[in-house]
């Protein structure tokens, strides 16, 4: 009897497949990023993003009359099972990807969608050596640690007047392109950090690492990390009377940083990549987000869902409109793009590495919120 | 720095210790290794999670419930599953592997992200010497105590507790005499059940609470209890004590780097040194 079900069940399985495989028209837009393990807050909001964008596009009548089917995988915030993660989308023959989380997995993701001449579009990851002259098929909407670590220290020491800055910074490959590049734009302006200490992803207790800062007495202490390290650290400074205001990058721009430490994370000002109050159709397409997403297992996160649902629509779309699924036509596609998105001011258009150029937004914490940045 | 290094590092090291005692409780009756202990831990820390969010107990009562909701959970799991895989240690190590994953993808299901912990220990900050911490840090180490001690007087003054540790010493012996073994060990599955998780409890209103936090706690405890004597229970407390303040000394005065390093570089140690651990005995092999 079991077993007669069971074989019910794979027939059934089966012809599911098979009426899957059968629209064979459909365009595969392959999804990749952590939704579960540390990176979940972000990759959530990749995921979401993309289903935004694709909903809407298919009841708007899809490409040229083929529907877009999103295929995402779960790469557990982890470089290794994002190579693997990566090699399904090859495998399940994606006409191109767009997502991506976190510097380590994308660095070490790429490599199979160069390999396999799949165009990719990364939305959610800052190390500068992601975009370099050797990237063929990898494109990246986000701005890089350069530009942001650039942009925080200057804004640290000009506009928030800081004079003695410690930095935290995670062991991995976002945490320490960042602290490089703060540090060395700091020595720039004429300041050395008080005090540069790393800590591990997994960490939990940051007590060490924080007593050493504590001895280092400063005014400011920059962040280099993500969620759930970051607000822990906030949280655990605070707890030792670390009295610094905190600043960082686009590490903590999810507000998931909010819920975790409400109190803590009050004024810290920091780097992002969407911010809806910087035109109004951002503002629209924020409030259309949360409204969608909202009630749901899983709160909305609007900063990395705005540059998937963008990169997606405003990018990918119209290029597979106009030179269709053929990968090398698409990468050119990519490749020559220049336009303009919500939340970004100016004009974007991608440079000779892949990287989208395109002008930054400083915002601060403020009642539980990002709010625009209004220092001097 | 000395101060708020030692006085973290014991903390943590209480959690290390208390996490610990399940795998020592589990070996000393059974000579073999539950490596869902650690999940087990962070199951417990989301118990308490979803009891507080829903009831709004007082911080002791709040521990009491989960220790007896981990108990019974720790019964039932051994009727199920232990009872049928620790006839053959390789088939418990893998079994209990399994079990912890299951553990950790049931609450992952559910709680994808961290959470915050509800401040049930209090948040005002404490200020000892220069040394400042959570109220939370003094809850560790007093509940650490008073579970050690309770469990101390538990195996030393009661039936129940002297069955148990006869059945350790000799199963079959303590069967000849009357002592129903069965249910012994199901008892000692109910209590390292109960201590892991609260210490769960314990921890999670000072950090976060996260599907994947037991992966280091359990490697850690267990460390602590090689370290200390997988057999002895004041070994592995001793243990879970000196891994807690010396990975966070290391951390603090040499680089964070290294600091899960101490723990690790302490087990290989000992391992080689004295395989039986700081305070453990050698187990006599019967011919």
């Amino acid at each position: 009897m079991k077993m007669r079900k069971l074989i019910g069940a794979i027939t059934v399985a089966g012809s599911v497949a098979m009426a899957v495989s059968a629209q064979a028209q459909d365009i595969k837009l392959g999804v990749v990023a952590g939704m579960s393990g540390p990176g979940t807050s972000y990759g959530i909001g990749i995921r979401q993003g993309a289903e935004m964008a694709v909903r809407e596009i298919n009841a708007a009548g899809g490409i040229k009359g083929r529907k877009i089917s999103l295929v995402v995988v779960d790469d557990a915030s982890n470089p290794a099972q994002s190579v693997t993660a990566m090699q399904r989308l090859v495998n399940d023959q994606v006409d191109l990807v767009v997502g991506g989380w976190g510097s380590s997995q994308v660095l070490a993701n790429m490599e199979v969608a160069e390999r396999a001449g799949l165009p990719y579009i990364v939305v959610g990851a800052t190390n500068p050596k992601i975009t370099t002259e050797k990237n063929k098929w990898t494109f990246r909407v986000i701005f890089t640690d350069s530009v942001q670590a650039e942009q925080i220290a200057d804004a640290a020491v000009r506009r928030l007047g800081m004079k003695r800055i410690a930095v935290i910074h995670d062991a991995n490959d976002y945490g320490v392109g960042n602290r490089d590049i703060f540090v060395a734009s700091l020595k720039k302006i004429g300041l050395d950090p008080v005090a540069v200490v790393p800590y591990q992803s997994a960490d939990k207790d940051f007590t060490a690492q924080l007593s050493r800062i504590r001895e280092a007495n400063p005014d400011g202490l920059a962040i280099f990390g993500t969620i759930p390290a970051a607000p822990a650290i906030m949280n655990q400074a605070r707890d030792l009377g670390i009295k610094a205001r905190f600043i960082g990058t686009g590490g903590l721009a999810n507000e998931n940083l909010m819920t975790l430490a409400p109190k803590a994370s009050e004024g810290t000002v920091l780097t992002t990549y969407f911010h809806e109050d910087v035109d109004p159709q951002a503002r629209a397409w924020a409030d259309r987000y949360v409204k969608e997403f909202s009630g749901g297992s899983q709160p909305p996160r609007p900063v990395l869902a705005a540059w998937e649902y963008r990169a997606v629509k405003f990018i990918a779309v119209p290029c597979i409109e106009s030179s269709g699924t053929d990968k090398e036509k698409l990468r050119q596609c990519i490749g020559r793009w220049k336009g303009t998105l919500f939340s970004v001011p100016g004009d974007a258009y991608f440079d000779k590495t892949g990287q989208l150029v395109q002008q930054s937004v400083l915002v601060e914490v403020g009642k539980g919120a990002f709010q625009a940045f209004k220092g001097k | 720095m000395f101060d708020q290094l030692f006085i973290g590092g014991l903390a943590t090291g209480c959690v290390y210790a208390v996490v610990g005692l399940g795998f020592t409780l589990v070996y000393r009756t059974l000579r073999m290794v539950n490596f869902a202990q650690g999940h087990v831990f962070m199951a417990g820390a989301f118990l308490g999670l979803v009891i507080a969010e829903r009831v709004h107990l007082p911080a002791l009562p709040l521990l009491f419930v989960v220790g007896a909701v981990a108990f019974a959970l720790g019964m039932v799991l051994e009727r199920l599953v232990f009872r049928r895989l620790y006839h053959n240690h390789e088939v418990f190590i893998v079994g209990s592997i399994g079990l912890g994953i299951v553990l950790m993808n049931g609450v992952r299901v559910f709680f994808p992200e961290p959470v915050p912990f509800p401040k049930v220990f209090g948040s005002e900050v404490v200020q000892i010497g220069a040394a400042r911490f959570q109220e939370g840090y003094l809850w560790v180490v007093l509940s650490t105590l008073v579970l050690v001690v309770l469990l101390h007087a538990m195996f030393t003054y009661t039936r129940t507790g002297r069955a148990l540790r006869a059945v350790a010493a000799d199963a079959e012996i303590a069967a000849t005499v009357g002592v129903d073994v069965k249910r012994a060990i199901a008892l000692t599955f109910g209590l390292s059940f109960a201590v892991a998780a609260i210490a769960g409890v314990l921890i999670g209103p000072l950090y976060f609470v996260s599907f994947d936090m037991g992966d280091m706690v359990g490697l850690k405890a267990f460390s602590a209890a090689v370290f200390g004597g997988i057999n002895s229970i004041p070994g592995t407390i001793l243990g879970g004590l000196v891994i807690g303040v010396l990975e966070n000394l290391a951390g603090g005065y040499i680089s964070s780097a290294y600091k899960d390093l101490v723990a690790f570089v302490i087990l290989l140690v000992m391992l080689i040194w004295r395989p039986t651990g700081l305070l453990g005995r050698e187990t006599p092999v019967k011919v």
